[in-house]
């Protein structure tokens, strides 16, 4: 896209703006001249987070990299099995499979929420009344319970019973094995998912949107950029970042998704809804916590794979 | 001519027709599963799946609230939430920003390596670090006490996370001009930094009650006793009783009585987000990145 | 570009600028982990082999905290207490609901908090043995007694890990009035063959009708696959753990059900969801293979159907053979670390052996003013078929359900042991048998695959 006319000069200028930006800070050339107070205060700051953090989060963390490396079912000594659980995952078809079945969720999930909520979020920003009416109701699904939500899934999605069917039937459309079809339960699961999260990933874009120079959409009009024009060479470039921390954010939440299928699917039909994140529950639930814990840690080594893709990606394109 | 202005000429006519309708579509869908479930919730429990969409004022009933409240503690649920709510919320909302100033304003030894693992732990599922808390939580002594409920995860990694943004943006020169002043390090986080980053904050304040408010996977084994049982571990045994459909727990009976806890469980966040709105959306909009 | 550390505020790039600082923070981990904290050094090791012995005391005192899953159940449990202290007065009991599945296991791992005695599923008995106290010598005045089927399913390594609380006989469950008038005499039903037989004639009566339940849950067609193999006297694994998958009766079930769903004779459903009843009540599913708990159904979730069913003993699987498998059940278990275990053990004696005890448990009561029918004791002398506990069930037309079940229940072969995986292997062959029963596999490949997979994923690793 290396033709477009006034709107990507303008967008070029708007970023050599940002970059130009004064970097002034606490920077480290000053460091040795700083007051003592001042060298000591961000320890003084980051210590109660820090205690609770080490106890809490670094110390299981520990415990968690430690009994991945052996054998232990929950109960008497453990032994050590060196990487054997790590291959152990690695050759066997279930883990990749999980990994496959996160993977085409992440499909039907991410792409299809960002397209929404860019939509969502340009048209909140297009109009003045109901403005908050809809903001609120973007966030309803998000503070309903998600054990609830399980719920009334299966019963909204039952093949014979459920609403979704009725309406469908009523519209003269097929009905579907929503959640007893191998080929429908990952779509259905999605469903749950965007419905659920989808409110807040519009927020996070609304805010990138406020951060957008309404002067470049001026500018681009006068030269004659129709709308669509100007969603695609300004608002979706600007929006970048913003995506990508929902990308990144996202991306996690799908990857350890393991209530929602564990709750509407239990994994099925056949293992079609197994995610990576129910694959690990299930280890762990059966005391093969040692596996538990090496599945997870390769879940780590994947999810910052994929988000320095992203990122990469990113950056790419700048 | 400011952004408001460029935008309400933009936008004009029938376009913005075409936008309450596509909006309006998305909003029926995203409340009629809840609105179907706090609706049912008042239908006999056998007609809720023999007859999702059917409603007949008729027949309705509070059998399944009466049900709900005789089986499980729901009382009792929603007093230990307020308890770990009000200390694990006080908790984070002053360890998370102070910590989150440190990272964002200050650079000192280790603190590549502390955020490092921050964002390992936030990649880290929350699932595997059960068992070994929970070992730690029977050294400690604490199973099945408000600590286990309250300590663990409450200064998680993404409040870290989100504080460091919010405060990123606030400019150097406030915080420069309060020290030319003779301000000391902590009272600069006090006086200028609270104050701007006070949308931020609401913000987290939200996400936080909110996290904590639907919080179950932890508090499922930490609350091993139903004294302890949260509102939400109040509900994932009702949930449990519908999987373990085999004797005698009926399911449409479970299933009545759990979007009765649902519907009321509902409504305390309802409320306290229709009154905070504004505050909640300036907070995230506060505290998501820059485009 | 640089730009100074506290300035940046670009979530997503801060990623990559911190990867350096993550890999060093993995490895600070990986060198500290081994310092880390000591792994399953906690005491009890050594004592896997602890036996319970019986409490001399004549009147213990103390108090026992007792785990139940949630429901009917649970209220029945609740309501026997009261009995109980009238023998033990000096003892409290501590009665909890507590969501079994989610909570035991972490428990059990931590030590904390420990109840001194645990509802829990015969097939999930055998994974945590290492937790539990080996009954071998206190049940031991009471083994001769005990259906064998029951002593079987907990009996690991040779120790007895759960005091044996119900039995639960499959049956054979049909629509006596949908049967009548297509002029299907049940009576004649004696092999499995006959039911295809009787199916078939009552696909005739009414077309489009699928008259046999074939499960699509996996785990609970898992359960139904082990009742079948119940009635040969076989199960998954042998008393050594030893896979027993590829044998002549697994291949005679699997033949069984791929004809039933070949021949279009089965009602793919999930057990009493609304799918399921709406089959059963329009009269479309009028066979119903399972054990005694089906009988919850005509008694509260049919309406259209309900008084028109009936059960009796399964069909054989050749002339002769045995008319019943058992399917499910539940036991008591003690933990290790509970604080009262010999009391615990005097409240499961009370329940399990003793008259005013299973008497409360299964007959008439405030939850089930006709008595809990949904499974029987496991203890022969409970389980006399003149002396029933529970009354006959309206719902199905009057019959003498316990009768019926009682005489069914001692055809049940012993000799069907449930290997501590067997919960773990649902994802296998619950999940295969599924695929035959959409027609996407053939048995013999069912018993191959499924048998790789958990000879690979389980048996070899535990």
């Amino acid at each position: 896209m290396t033709t477009r006319p006034v709107p990507v000069r303008a967008v070029k200028v708007f970023r050599d703006e940002q970059r130009a930006e004064p970097a002034t800070t606490a920077a480290p050339r000053a460091r040795r001249t700083l007051p003592w107070r001042r060298r000591l205060a961000p320890y003084a700051f980051v210590l109660p987070f820090v205690a609770v953090f080490l106890a809490f989060s670094v110390y299981p963390l520990f415990f968690t990299l430690r009994l991945s490396f052996t054998d232990w079912h929950g109960a008497g000594a453990a032994h050590w099995v060196g990487l054997g659980n790590y291959r152990y995952l690695l050759t066997n078809d279930a883990f990749w499979a999980s990994l496959g079945n996160s993977g085409v969720l992440w499909l039907l999930i991410v792409p299809v929420q960002l397209v929404l909520a860019v939509i969502v979020a340009v048209l909140l920003g297009a109009i003045k009344r109901l403005r908050g009416f809809y903001r609120v109701t973007f966030v309803v699904p998000f503070v309903t319970p998600l054990v609830a939500v399980a719920q009334i899934w299966i019963v909204l999605f039952d093949q014979n019973y459920g609403p979704v069917n009725t309406v469908l039937g009523a519209l003269g459309l097929p009905q579907v094995g929503w959640l007893v079809d191998s080929m429908w339960a990952k779509p259905t699961l999605a469903l749950l998912f965007l419905w659920k999260t989808t409110g807040f990933v519009v927020l996070i874009v609304l805010s990138g949107l406020q951060q957008i120079d309404g002067g470049l959409y001026e500018a681009a009009s006068l030269d004659g950029a129709g709308r669509l024009r100007q969603l695609w060479s300004i608002t979706v470039p600007l929006l970048r970042r913003s995506l990508m921390f929902c990308v990144v954010l996202q991306t996690l939440a799908v990857f350890q998704m393991f209530v929602e299928p564990y709750v509407v699917t239990g994994g099925g039909p056949y293992t079609s809804t197994t995610t990576a994140g129910l694959f690990l529950f299930k280890h762990i639930n059966s005391g093969d916590l040692g596996t538990g814990a090496a599945n997870s840690f390769l879940l780590v080594i994947v999810v910052m794979a994929l988000s320095l893709l992203f990122v990469r990606l990113l950056r790419a394109e700048d | 001519m400011t952004t408001l202005d460029v935008r309400a000429r933009r936008t004009t006519g029938r376009p913005r027709a075409g936008a309450h309708v596509f909006l309006l579509v998305l909003t029926v869908a995203l409340l009629a599963p809840v609105a179907w479930a706090v609706l049912s919730s008042f239908k006999p429990a056998g007609e809720i799946i023999r007859d999702p969409l059917g409603f007949d004022p008729a027949t309705l009933t509070f059998a399944n609230f009466r049900g709900m409240f005789q089986d499980v503690p729901i009382g009792s649920g929603f007093l230990n939430t307020g308890v770990v709510l009000v200390a694990k919320g006080a908790i984070t909302m002053f360890c998370a920003p102070l910590a989150a100033f440190a990272f964002a304003k200050y650079s000192f030894r280790g603190k590549n390596l502390i955020f490092g693992t921050v964002l390992l732990t936030l990649m880290l599922p929350v699932i595997v670090l059960i068992i070994p808390l929970l070992l730690e939580m029977k050294e400690l002594g604490w199973v099945n006490t408000y600590q286990a409920l309250i300590l663990p995860g409450s200064v998680d990694a993404f409040a870290i996370f989100w504080m460091r943004q919010v405060i990123a943006a606030v400019p150097d020169e406030l915080l420069d001009a309060a020290r030319v002043d003779g301000c000391g390090e902590f009272a600069i986080f006090l006086r200028v930094i609270v104050p701007a980053i006070r949308p931020g904050l609401a913000g987290l304040g939200v996400l936080t009650i909110m996290n904590i408010y639907n919080d179950f996977v932890w508090p499922v084994v930490a609350a091993s006793s139903s004294r302890m049982a949260t509102l939400q571990v109040v509900l994932s045994t009702l949930a449990q009783n519908i999987k373990g459909n085999r004797v005698g727990a009926d399911y449409a009976t479970v299933t009545g009585e759990l979007l009765a806890a649902a519907s009321i469980a509902l409504i305390p966040l309802l409320i306290l987000f229709i009154v905070l709105q504004k505050h909640f959306i300036n907070g995230i909009l506060a505290g998501s990145v820059k485009g | 570009m640089r730009t100074t550390p506290g300035r940046s505020a670009r979530g997503a790039r801060l990623l990559t600028r911190r990867g350096a600082a993550v890999a060093a923070a993995a490895l600070l981990v990986t060198v500290l982990s081994a310092c880390g904290p000591d792994i399953g050094s906690g005491g009890d090791s050594s004592a896997s082999g602890s036996v319970l012995q019986a409490p001399a005391d004549n009147s213990p005192k103390g108090e026992i905290t007792i785990w139940d899953r949630s429901g009917d159940l649970f209220k029945v449990f609740d309501a026997t207490i009261k009995e109980f202290n009238k023998k033990y007065p000096g003892i409290t009991v501590k009665h909890e609901a507590v969501d079994i599945d989610s909570k035991l296991q972490n428990t059990l791992i931590t030590g904390t908090d420990v109840p001194d005695g645990v509802f829990l599923d015969d097939a999930k008995v055998g994974s945590y043995v290492d937790h539990l106290w080996n009954l071998q010598d206190v049940l031991a005045p009471y083994s001769k007694d005990i259906a064998p089927q029951k002593v079987a399913v907990n009996t690991v390594h040779g120790g007895i890990y759960g005091v044996p609380f119900d039995l639960d006989p499959g049956l054979l469950f049909y629509n006596a009035k949908a049967l009548s008038a297509a002029g299907i005499d049940p009576n004649g039903i004696k092999t499995y063959d006959d039911l295809l037989a009787a199916a078939k004639k009552y696909q005739q009566y009414k077309p489009g009708a699928k008259p046999i339940h074939l499960e699509q849950d996996a785990f609970n067609s898992q359960l139904q696959l082990e009742m079948y193999a119940s009635q040969f006297g076989t199960s998954l694994a042998d008393a050594n753990g030893a896979l027993r998958l590829d044998s002549a009766p697994y291949h005679q079930i699997l033949t069984w059900l791929d004809t039933v769903r070949k021949d279009g004779l089965g009602t793919r459903a999930e057990y009493l969801k609304p799918t399921d009843v709406g089959a059963l009540d329009s009269g479309d599913e009028v066979f119903y293979p399972w054990a005694i708990w089906f009988d919850f159904a005509p008694q509260q979730q049919l309406t259209a159907t309900k008084g028109d069913w009936r059960a009796m003993p399964l069909p054989a699987w050749s002339p002769g053979g045995a008319r019943s498998g058992a399917m499910g059940g539940a036991s008591f278990v003690i933990p290790k670390d509970a604080k009262n275990p010999q009391l615990a053990w005097l409240f499961y004696r009370f329940l399990t052996f003793e008259q005013a005890g299973y008497s409360a448990v299964y007959g008439p009561n405030a939850v089930y003013p006709g008595g809990l029918n949904t499974s029987i004791p496991s203890y022969r002398p409970a389980a006399d078929p003149a002396k029933p506990l529970f009354r006959p069930i309206d719902a199905m037309g009057g019959q003498d359900v316990w009768k019926t079940a009682v005489e069914a229940s001692q055809e049940i072969p012993g000799g069907a042991p449930i290997p501590s995986w067997w919960a773990a292997a649902v994802d296998y062959l619950g999940t295969d048998l599924q695929k035959m029963l959409d027609g996407s596999l053939t048995p013999q490949q069912v018993i191959d695959q499924a048998g790789k997979d958990i000879q690979t994923n389980l048996v070899e690793r535990k």
